[in-house]
């Protein structure tokens, strides 16, 4: 078998707190191995430690410990066998907004040794693949977000890298930019030897387009595996409840008490609230806690029952994170 | 295709110029200004301070042909400012970290930037000596003098520009930049014999004024336009300005280090 084209080993990163504050530490023991040829998916909240991670396996980063090789080469003592090796795309844009997408793409080619004309056959054939014609030779500052982030992508492939590291690539595109960018990556993957480590927390984002998945919370991994793998921990259904102005103490106690309902949450934002929790059998458990909400007074909406979700792994491994997690969860429903 | 092979020092340092020179040409309104500004202060301070050459003890012919080599070095100081601004634009944007996470080298990312303002500097350069001579100045030192004097430019600007990028990628922040640039400009300029020769300044100020590199440069610049000139003071200013680009330039390359330990 080949070798992981990611290997991170207990990987701690720390920075200054600042003014006498203690240290902040963004990675925690994090430890991750990727496969040659996959799209890796690293998914948690922000704040999580997603891009200290790319940043690190970038070797824009050097880890506080740890060690980590990406295709094969150690990010630290190793850093421009590393370079040469990858392509990143970070939150922000590559792209020098003065120069047209073209030039862009031709500056990259060159830095990386690439000759004036191979440098330019490259740019040409990347323009043509992200279908860039019409924009190639407008300036950059003027693309649209979804074609900008094409050309990010695009940017990052000039090199012709082993492993392409894509940080929230979809993060602030509208949906159907958003849908074209999916089936770019999903092309990407289909590439012979291209690794891929996408962050997102878009979960449906993970769940589409991800061979395996990390789930990174407070600097670790806390869960690992392919969607399928990571849904099957989860033994079972969801049942969720939409709730009207609920009390979310007597909505707690109240569904603790039905058996056969456990790990019960309660949602509350504005007048509206949801009561999610697991049980081995959905449909028999609509009856029981329906009646036990109507005898306590709980107001409810629709009520339904659910095969596990990545949603719901994620929850059960982040869970401690649903404060920071929750606006990110809404915007991927 | 092979993706491991990287391109040559040169090569990286070309393209990292050649960017940045694309980028200047693009934004029309800042080579104007750096156009228009040294029209302006020659026809302000030639005019305002015309009366100086009457004082006693001047010691030149006209306070104009005094004043352009004075001029051209402050050109060089209040560009040069600027010079770090493009490197917090790169940090903000995300262009920075696509190149460090790629294989070109730290100092073609710093020196290629820093060739591009050098370049500028010397079509500034030319530009005041234009203007200068429009005005009535009188370059006795012929062409000779010209290029001596464009040359001292280019080396106070590698210092400067360097000093500007250093600070750039320690403070990470624009109006920072722009505030520390304009704290050491401003006294820089009237500290200097770039206005005044130095018979004329204030004692303390005189003796303060041989500290400031841009009195090295005026006065490197002053001699050898002049019929006049002093080889001696061109050979030792301009070693010591060397000197000094060469130590600023050196701490700007750390800094590119210290900036990258930071993230």
């Amino acid at each position: 078998m080949a070798p992981p084209a990611i290997e991170a080993d207990g990987l701690v990163k720390t920075y200054p707190g600042g003014r006498g504050r203690p240290l902040v530490r963004a990675l925690d023991g994090l430890t991750l191995s990727v496969t040659a040829g996959t799209v890796h998916g690293l998914l948690g909240p922000n704040g999580a430690g997603k891009s200290t991670t790319t940043k690190v396996l970038t070797t824009l980063s050097t880890p506080t410990s740890g060690t980590a090789r990406v295709a094969g080469h150690d990010v630290a003592r190793e850093a421009v066998q590393v370079r040469r090796r990858i392509g990143y795309v970070s939150q922000g844009t590559g792209a020098d907004p003065l120069l047209t997408p073209r030039e862009n793409l031709v500056m990259t080619g060159r830095l990386r040794g690439l000759g004036r004309s191979a440098a330019s056959d490259r740019a040409a054939s990347l323009v043509d693949r992200f279908g860039l014609a019409e924009f190639a030779d407008r300036g950059a500052a003027k693309l649209s977000g979804g074609t900008r982030r094409k050309l990010d992508v695009a940017l990052g492939l000039v090199g012709s890298p082993q492993v392409l590291f894509l940080d929230e690539p979809t993060t602030g595109l509208d949906p159907e930019a958003r849908a074209a960018m999916w089936a770019e990556i999903r092309r990407l993957a289909g590439e012979d030897s291209l690794t891929v480590l996408l962050t997102t927390h878009y979960l449906e984002e993970a769940d589409r387009l991800a061979d395996g998945l990390s789930i990174v919370d407070r600097g670790r991994v806390v869960a690992a595996g392919t969607p399928e793998e990571l849904k099957a921990t989860l033994a079972g259904d969801t049942l969720t409840v939409d709730l009207v102005e609920p009390d979310a103490d007597l909505v707690q106690r109240v569904a603790a008490a039905v058996p056969g309902l456990d790990e019960v949450l309660v949602h509350v934002e504005g007048p509206a609230g949801r009561l999610v929790a697991r049980t081995p059998d959905g449909p028999l458990l609509v009856g029981p806690t329906i009646a036990a909400l109507q005898a306590a007074g709980v107001r409810h909406g629709a009520v339904a029952v659910s095969r596990p979700t990545l949603d719901d792994v994620y929850l059960r491994h982040a869970g401690r994170a649903w404060t920071s997690a929750e606006q990110t969860l809404e915007v991927a429903r | 295709m092979n993706a491991t092979v990287s391109a040559g020092w040169g090569t990286q340092l070309d393209q990292v110029t050649r960017r940045w020179v694309t980028d200047s040409i693009r934004q029309p309104w800042g080579l104007g200004v750096a156009v228009v500004q040294p029209v302006i202060w020659i026809v302000l301070f030639g005019n305002v301070f015309q009366s100086v050459a009457q004082v006693p003890g001047f010691g030149h012919d006209d306070y104009l042909t005094f004043l352009v080599p004075g001029i051209l070095m402050m050109t060089v100081l209040y560009s040069g400012a600027w010079a770090g601004t493009g490197f917090i634009e790169d940090i903000r944007s995300g262009v920075m970290d696509r190149m460090l996470s790629s294989p070109v080298s730290r100092s073609a990312l710093v020196l290629g930037q820093l060739v591009q303002q050098l370049l500028i500097c010397v079509v500034q350069g030319v530009i005041v000596l234009a203007i200068g001579a429009l005005a009535g100045a009188h370059y006795s030192g012929g062409v000779l003098g010209m290029a001596v004097a464009l040359a001292a430019s280019v080396l106070l600007a590698a210092a400067f520009c360097s000093l500007s990028a250093a600070v750039a990628l320690l403070v990470r922040d624009q109006t920072a930049l722009i505030g520390i640039s304009t704290i050491v400009v401003l006294p820089a300029t009237f500290i200097s014999t770039a206005l005044m020769p130095a018979q004329l300044l204030p004692a303390w100020v005189a003796t303060a004024a041989k500290f400031n590199p841009l009195t090295w440069a005026t006065s490197v610049a002053q001699t050898a336009m002049s019929s006049d000139v002093d080889w001696g003071i061109v050979v030792s200013r301009s070693l010591w300005l060397a000197l000094l680009a060469a130590v600023v330039a050196w701490w700007s390359l750390r800094a590119m280090r210290s900036y990258q330990r930071s993230l």
